[in-house]
């Protein structure tokens, strides 16, 4: 009876304990989940960014620095934008499209709620205006190469007030991709300029904020000079999240102008900035990390750069094809090059650990481009000296260094960024493994324009540089990979390829941007990688680890190795 | 003393335009013949030969440096100062948004440079042979060897851990909405560690002259005359001494202003001050040539304008300063 009693009592107990511990499990849930979820409401208040420098312009079509296209990230919209998480392209002003059987015809069909900040409602006048306006040879727009292909212009058409035909002139492999470049601008406001020729003019960064208007989630309210940005959530911004709520998220975002990377992570420090624009550098890594711990800090491992440095000889106009400094030019002298440098040390030394070994332009991370078959070549010290002797450099006199066949020592150049400690670092590792194997090596440092400068004239041994990668696709690096490229690095602007190889790189990428098979596209740019692994005009040592730093309180990021990390998706970010 | 003190003053005016057209021209030759332009950096951004080429004719960068020179020097002459690359504005107004902070600062730093150095100089003055005093000298030697650069750095990781102070920048975007006092309040913490970063050196520089002159004018007869006329050891040093040792002192303030210009440069990099050091910095990096050049120009008409008035402060409390650049 006792036990016919008590089995109520105990069911009561084991059900209360039960429903406890649901309780638990949904409010841990709950608060695990709060990380990254969006408010349930909108959160509203204000989030804080550094950026290194200021805006050139709030005239997208003429600026390219990186904070004038963050502001127009922010303040507008395009028709299509690449997911920077996914690299894949994702609708925006235009919410689908579908593409005619010739293949070049895209027909977007635009939100038909979008309005700019002004309220004026944007119709697909807007977009044949913004397309006109940047490929007008009056307004002279970098955007321009971007939007066109092989040469000529898309052509971008009003069916409707709603619906926008894109005409390219041949098949591209990228597709809408490169609809991602271009603002939708507010025809209303700018016509009247790019009708007189001075829409180059046109919104600078005196332009009161209030006569600038656009289609993104937030509105310029106010500009300090070499102080700060201030964006306001745009009142008429079109899109909302999953469950119909307004984006953006934040009332405010403010972007504060720190030029010097030390203080940008001292401001992080004292909570003054929510977030840096820019990757942690290896040697705050350390202390971000400490910081993490003590939960002030949330720092994000995003895997491996889409980018790194590399070492390239000059194998321009200016390179020594004859003679006996003819060794410089030679192919055996990059691989053994590739070959004397103990990638790992490299990691170890000039990451601080933070980086993976890489042989080539196209690192791990760019998933779907890069060639896993092409191997990184090993450090191997002793076919480096081999290699080395066989284009006649060896150590005729017993002084453990190397001398060219006419005697004289083997040394060259080695040219780097002042103030890039990455890349002094780096030149660095390259002169003491290339001493080990007894070839002599004068590192210089230069500033940034002298650096490019000397690549652009050819007036160099080798240079150590790098470049930043903007987009995944290969089609969006042509003035790297092509011969008649501008940053072609070992020798750039060719009239017509001066090598075979690269004649035959020409010719591959020419028809990897025209393929639209993805399938094949990826196949042709392995085989370029194939080539240029063979070749080795560039050498490429390491691409580092990318780690974000940004305050506890920043909910909604999804961060991602491509600029800009955190704010590309501004829309969704909050702050607790 | 008027009569010589006013050809002095406009000979040392005529000077100061002779430095800052000399500067400014300077400054724009050597950023024409650097290695580099304002056009490589769109290098490596998908921008053809044939778009950089023509950017560079835009710019006029494929002139001889000469006709560049020749054609901004004439514009000039009209203070127009030419338009900034990087900016697309007039180099004028941009120059002249900047240099206004960076008065800001350095009337700030002289400020507290002075109210460090100068009582620190008569103390150690008065008392040259105490622990006290070699404790004054061992941190004027100390602040005079760490530049500002590092001192801004060292202030700047101080103020993260303590937060006693933001650690740059010159308000908080919030603080517009503050009100007049509570905006002047914001410029006021934020001007404190730059401001601190250039005025320990420069206060140092001032303790260690004050000291030595003081010590000299602490010796002369009418100094002890007035001492054995029982005057006050404070009184003495401040009222009498101290207006004997300040010729010296006083004469040093334009060289010290030149290099609060020339500390500025750093202090304002690391400290996001947005004054004319930074600008310059960054139209050096870019080698935005007209803003150079203006840079220069107003940087140049800074410290000729701080030396004139040394010089005119020197001449007013020592008339034989004027005889003898009469002379």
């Amino acid at each position: 009876m006792s036990t016919a009693r008590s089995l109520p009592r105990a069911l009561l107990v084991a059900g209360a304990l039960l429903l406890l511990s649901i309780g638990l499990a949904v409010w841990l849930l709950r608060g695990a989940g709060r990380v990254d979820a969006p408010p349930a409401r909108p959160g509203g208040g204000t989030l804080t960014a550094t950026v290194r420098s200021e805006p050139r312009s709030f005239n997208r079509l003429v600026a390219i620095d990186r904070t004038s296209a963050l502001v127009a990230q922010l303040t507008h919209a395009r028709l299509v934008r690449v997911n920077l998480a996914t690299h894949e392209v994702e609708p925006y002003l235009a919410e689908r499209w579908t593409r005619d059987d010739d293949g070049l015809t895209w027909v977007l069909e635009l939100a038909r709620e979008a309005r700019f900040s002004d309220g004026t409602p944007c119709t697909a006048d807007d977009v044949v205006f913004s397309a006109r306006a940047a490929l007008d040879p009056r307004v002279k727009s970098p955007l321009a190469p971007a939007l066109t292909i092989g040469g000529e212009p898309l052509v971008v058409e009003s069916r409707g007030a709603h619906t926008v035909v894109v005409r390219f002139p041949s098949p591209y492999g990228p597709g809408l991709r490169l609809l991602d470049a271009l603002p939708i601008l507010p025809r209303h406001r700018l016509e009247a300029a790019l009708e007189a020729g001075t829409l180059r003019e046109a919104w600078s960064v005196t332009t009161p904020p209030a006569e600038l208007a656009g289609l993104g989630p937030f509105v310029l309210e106010e500009y300090r000079a070499g102080e700060h940005l201030v964006f306001a959530r745009n009142p008429h911004y079109f899109r909302k999240d999953e469950r119909g709520q307004a984006l953006p998220y934040l009332d405010r975002l403010v972007l504060t102008v720190v030029p010097s990377q030390d203080a940008e992570i001292l401001r992080l420090e004292a909570g003054e900035t929510d977030l840096v624009t820019d990757m942690v550098r290896a040697e705050d890594l350390a202390r971000v990390r400490r910081l993490a711990a003590a939960g002030q800090l949330a720092l994000h491992d995003l895997g491996v750069a889409l980018d790194s440095d590399f070492l390239v000889f000059n194998l321009g106009p200016g390179a020594p094809r004859s003679g006996p400094r003819a060794w410089l030019t030679r192919r055996e002298l990059r691989h053994a090059v590739s070959m004397a440098v103990d990638r790992q040390r490299f990691v170890d030394t000039v990451f601080l650990g933070a980086a993976v070994p890489v042989g080539g332009p196209v690192t791990p991370a760019n998933r779907r481009w890069f060639d896993p078959s092409v191997p990184v070549p090993a450090y191997d010290p002793e076919r480096a000296a081999a290699l080395l002797s066989g284009v006649g450099l060896r150590d005729r006199d017993g002084d453990g260094w190397l001398e060219q066949p006419d005697g004289r020592p083997a040394r060259f150049t080695l040219v780097t960024q002042k103030g890039n400690t990455v890349r002094e670092r780096g030149a660095v590792v390259v002169q003491e493994a290339l001493a080990a194997v007894g070839l002599g090596v004068d590192v210089v440092t230069l500033e940034q324009p002298a650096v490019i400068d000397r690549l652009m004239k050819g007036q160099y041994d080798a240079i150590h540089f790098g470049s930043l990668a903007s987009d995944t696709d290969p089609a969006s690096h042509l003035d790297y990979w092509l011969s008649r490229g501008a940053f072609h690095p070992w020798h750039p602007g060719q009239a017509s390829p001066a090598t075979e190889w690269e004649a035959r790189i020409d010719a591959l990428m020419a028809r990897q941007v025209a393929t639209v098979d993805p399938v094949a596209r990826r196949e042709i740019f392995f085989e370029v990688q194939g080539i240029f692994a063979e070749q080795l005009p560039a050498i490429y040592f390491a691409a580092p680890r990318v780690h974000v730093a940004m305050s506890a309180r920043v909910g909604g990021a999804r961060p991602a190795v491509l600029n800009p990390m955190v704010l590309w998706n501004a829309e969704r970010l909050s702050v607790r | 003393m008027t009569h010589d003190l006013i050809p002095f003053l406009v000979r040392r005016a005529l000077f100061a335009l002779v430095l800052v057209v000399v500067v400014s021209s300077g400054a724009l030759v050597l950023a024409r013949l650097a290695p580099g332009d304002f056009v490589t950096e769109q290098v490596g951004q998908g921008a053809d030969l044939a778009t950089l080429a023509a950017e560079r004719a835009r710019l006029g960068l494929d002139r001889p440096v000469a006709a560049s020179w020749a054609e901004w020097i004439g514009a000039a002459a009209r203070l127009d100062f030419g338009v900034s690359f990087r900016y697309g504005r007039p180099v004028a107004g941009l120059v002249a948004e900047r240099t206004g902070n960076t008065l800001l600062l350095a009337v700030a730093a002289l400020g507290a440079a002075t109210a460090i150095g100068l009582p620190l100089g008569v103390f150690a003055a008065r008392r040259p042979r105490t622990a006290a005093a070699a404790l004054v000298r061992a941190a004027s030697f100390a602040a005079l060897s760490v530049p500002p650069l590092v001192l801004a750095l060292l202030l700047a990781w101080l103020a993260a851990r303590t937060g006693w102070l933001p650690t740059g920048g010159m308000g908080r975007a919030a603080a517009a909405d503050a009100g007049l006092a509570g905006r002047a309040f914001d410029l006021a913490r934020h001007l404190v560690l730059p401001a601190l970063a250039l005025a320990l050196p420069v206060g140092a520089t001032l303790e260690r002259l004050a000291t030595r002159a003081l010590a000299g004018a602490l010796a002369e007869p009418c100094v002890a005359a007035a001492r054995a006329r029982g005057l006050d050891e404070g009184r003495l040093a401040w009222r009498h001494a101290l207006r004997l040792a300040a010729a010296p002192v006083v004469a040093v303030y334009g060289l010290v202003a030149g290099g609060l210009l020339s500390g500025s440069f750093a202090v304002e990099v690391v400290t996001a001050w947005p004054g004319l050091g930074r600008l310059f910095y960054e139209a050096l990096v870019a080698r935005d040539v007209p803003l150079v050049a203006g840079c220069a120009a107003a940087s140049a008409a800074l410290v000729a304008l701080a030396t004139l008035a040394a010089d005119a402060a020197a001449a007013w409390a020592d008339p034989r300063v004027a005889q003898g650049g009469a002379a």
